[in-house]
């Protein structure tokens, strides 16, 4: 092939040919724009609402993720992806959260990884209530989540002592009102909804989580 | 038949105007509207010899105002912005820009073109917003003319005239035509003699008979002012036909239609040259430098001396030891990064609710509204998608870019959905216009503010007492928040106004604050 042309010639054209043939390869990998150019971005962005170190944001109906239980929030990461939660229209903050769950397994494993490198401090208290009935009220709970509120992964009950107590009063709510917890895949959310029934109205929400509030943070 | 208001009310109800009216003469005439405000009178002190360093957090209009006065007076100033960019809700789209919308991030694909370009955040700049228009001056900043309200446009409702579209002249001048019939059958009684002079009345009815285009018996016919359904150049024009009143009032979109000459949504308002981030360059040409880009703030404590920020960048959290600081970072965002301020600040921090403005564009393949004797303006439907722009900027060009939804206070009904969903929903509520509107668009972007990275929202909403005006409590609420925490932090955006949504009031939140923190210094210095 190609002998007709002079040994010079050829080399040249071999040399140009090498210098091409990968720059084409490239070109193929690369979707048809300039993408090589473009404003690149992650999935890190949990602390734009989460707030500093994940500790949680009121303003925005974000809990804290800091100090969050790597299995529990692998999971919520999880149902909010697959809109096992954060369906129903009642739940705002639910819904507000599905779309940002939009992510893959490598990211939820990354942003796992990422929440768990922030520093712990235990949330400030804006909710209160009658802490002693709110004891007798937690007996129930106290079987999964344990008697301190420091949650049971083999239960799969998260920690609940040191969460935003006006995270958990939405929370508690949601299960009450069937806004969370009735998904049919959603098995530990069905278990967490049927332990609710003892939660008859918003004071007797408000007198657990003050009880919660005055146990001690890890 | 309409029920004519009685005359007995028409008049109390011209007599009250009047009243108004004056008072508001009356009120210029004594400077008690607020008068000229120029950036000019904005009388910083110069440094001299002196140093004073600043933080200004977030590099919104109102953080890039205080940096390029305050540079300007021999301040260090840094300004930490969480994005990849400055200018925050001033945002102008064009080819390859990201669109950090969380859960829905898309790069903006329109030609790479000059006039290709779409403002997804602040699009227009009435000629009553001085302190803005005095920097695109002092900024080069080259403006133009921004056609708001197009009599040629159309007007679409589902429940008026089988859901045919309109052209908002049809509608307006029709709609009129029938308002001064009204009126002039009021106005033509003996009791007319009561609030008015003989000569004050006979203005006042020739004033009605113009405003309708009424005949020489006070009655509406129809008009040539909505232009003809033939002829009128080579030969006779003929007149439209009327559209009967019943039928225009099926639609409640008369607000827009004959309200659109209010105040900052004026029909001829001004745009940048090129996109409204143009100013943001303009102040950037000054002040780039002491920009930090993805630093995002976490911390603010305000000590006696003054401010200890902390921020993250390159995933390593650096500090800044500042005597001033320039606050604008959304405050529903600012409640969850670590502070010490006092519990009152705090307290109105999360107060103020958040808006829901969304936006959405098309590139259109051509022009084709020009085609309708369409330059600039806006049609209006009775959609969820409510608005459709066409652009007043690239006239006869081959393509150009089309505001595809703009929904200022529900933007949550499109926001909720998928990108295909809001997509087809735009194309579907304006095929209702424009019959082959899908064939006509593409490459879409849409951005829902309420979702858009570091800021979740558009925009403050101080007053939960909707269309009541603001509480005595939001009031203080909000010159709780406006005043300086020790004298060093000061709060600044649009957030910090009475009159959100307004690049004006951002500037001139900044400019207040300036003003605040230099009689500070001057008094440091004296
Ligand atoms: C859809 C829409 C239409 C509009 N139309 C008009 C119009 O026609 N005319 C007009 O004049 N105005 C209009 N506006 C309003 C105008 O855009 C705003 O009033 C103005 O841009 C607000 O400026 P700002 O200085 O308050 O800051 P913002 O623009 O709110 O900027 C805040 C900045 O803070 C940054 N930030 C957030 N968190 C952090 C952090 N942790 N650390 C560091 N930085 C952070 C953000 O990235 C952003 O850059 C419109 C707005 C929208 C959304």
């Amino acid at each position: 092939m190609l002998n007709f042309l002079p040994l010079d010639a050829r080399h040249k054209l071999w040399r140009l040919a090498t210098r091409i043939l990968p720059v084409l390869a490239v070109c193929q990998l690369i979707p048809f724009t300039d993408a090589a150019e473009r404003e690149p971005y992650d999935d890190r962005y949990c602390t734009t609402c989460h707030g500093t170190d994940g500790r949680g944001n009121e303003g925005i109906e974000a809990p804290r993720l800091a100090g969050m239980e790597d299995w529990y929030l692998r999971r919520q990461l999880e149902n909010f992806r697959a809109g096992i939660r954060g369906y129903h229209p009642m739940d705002t903050a639910g819904i507000a959260m599905r779309p940002m769950a939009k992510l893959t397994d490598d990211s939820i494993a990354d942003i796992v990884a990422w929440v768990g490198s922030w520093d712990y401090q235990p949330a400030e208290i804006t909710i209160e209530g009658d802490v002693q009935s709110g004891e007798l009220l937690y007996g129930v709970c106290a079987t999964c989540h344990g008697m301190d509120a420091k949650g049971n992964a083999a239960m799969g009950a998260p920690a609940l002592a040191g969460q935003n107590d006006w995270y958990l009063v939405t929370q508690l709510s949601n299960f009450v009102a069937g806004y969370r917890g009735r998904h049919e895949d959603d098995r530990y959310g069905q278990q967490m909804a049927a332990m609710v029934g003892t939660l008859t109205d918003e004071s007797a929400i408000r007198d657990v989580v003050a009880y919660i509030n005055s146990l001690e943070t890890r | 038949m309409v029920n004519p208001v009685s005359r007995r009310e028409f008049l109390n109800l011209l007599a009250a105007t009047g009243g108004t009216a004056a008072a508001l003469r009356a009120g210029t005439a004594l400077n008690l509207l607020p008068g000229s405000a120029s950036a000019a009178s904005l009388d910083l002190l110069n440094l001299g010899s002196n140093q004073r360093k600043i933080a200004i957090l977030g590099g919104g209009i109102s953080g890039l105002t205080a940096a390029y006065e305050l540079s300007k007076q021999g301040y260090d100033c840094t300004v930490l912005e969480a994005s990849h960019r400055c200018g925050g809700r001033v945002m102008t789209l064009r080819h390859g820009d990201l669109i950090d919308e969380i859960g829905n991030r898309q790069y903006c694909e329109f030609d790479d073109e000059p006039h290709m370009y779409f403002n997804a955040g602040a699009a227009r700049i009435p000629s009553t917003h001085r302190n803005l228009l005095a920097y695109c001056k002092e900024l080069n900043v080259e403006l133009e003319v921004f056609i708001n309200e197009n009599k040629t446009s159309f007007v679409q409702d589902d429940n008026m005239l089988g859901g045919r579209p309109i052209r908002n002249i049809d509608y307006t001048t029709n709609m009129r035509g029938f308002m001064a019939e009204l009126m002039a059958k009021a106005m033509n009684s003996d009791e007319l003699d009561a609030p008015f002079t003989e000569s004050e009345a006979e203005t006042l009815l020739s004033m009605i008979r113009s405003f309708g285009d009424l005949n020489e018996n006070d009655l509406y016919s129809g008009s040539f002012r909505a232009g003809y359904a033939e002829g009128g150049f080579l030969k006779h024009g003929v007149q439209k036909d009327m559209i009967a009143f019943r039928d225009l009032l099926k639609s409640r979109l008369g607000r827009q239609m004959m309200g659109a000459n209010e105040g900052d949504t004026g029909p001829i308002l001004m745009q940048p040259v090129g996109g409204m981030d143009k100013i943001i360059s303009g102040f950037l040409n000054h002040v780039g430098e002491q920009v930090k880009y993805r630093a995002m703030v976490t911390s603010v404590q305000v000590t006696d001396k003054g401010v200890n920020v902390a921020y993250d960048q390159d995933g390593v959290r650096h500090s800044l030891e500042v005597d001033y600081c320039f606050n604008c970072i959304p405050t529903h965002l600012m409640v969850g990064i670590d502070h010490n301020f006092p519990s009152d600040y705090v307290t109105a921090m999360k107060y103020v609710r958040r808006g829901e403005a969304y936006k959405a564009a098309f590139q259109a393949k051509r022009r084709f509204w020009e085609d309708l004797d369409i330059y600039g303006g806006i049609s209006w439907s009775n959609t969820k998608s409510r608005q459709l722009w066409y652009p007043t900027h690239g006239i006869h060009k081959a393509k150009g870019i089309v505001l595809g939804a703009y929904d200022y206070g529900g933007g949550m009904y499109h926001t909720m959905m998928s990108q295909e969903e809001r997509i087809e929903a735009h194309l579907a509520d304006h095929e209702k216009i424009h019959p082959d509107f899908r064939e006509l668009v593409e490459k879409p972007v849409t951005i829902g503010w309420h979702r858009m990275n570091h800021m979740l929202g558009c925009s403050a909403r101080w007053s939960r007492n909707f269309g009541r005006g603001w509480t005595h409590e939001e009031e203080t609420l909000y010159h709780t928040l406006q005043a300086p925490v020790n004298g060093r932090h000061y709060f600044i955006g649009d957030q910090i106004s009475m009159h959100s949504a307004w690049q004006e009031s951002a500037v001139m939140s900044a400019q207040w604050a300036l003003s605040h923190m230099d009689a500070q210094v001057r008094a440091e210095l004296a």
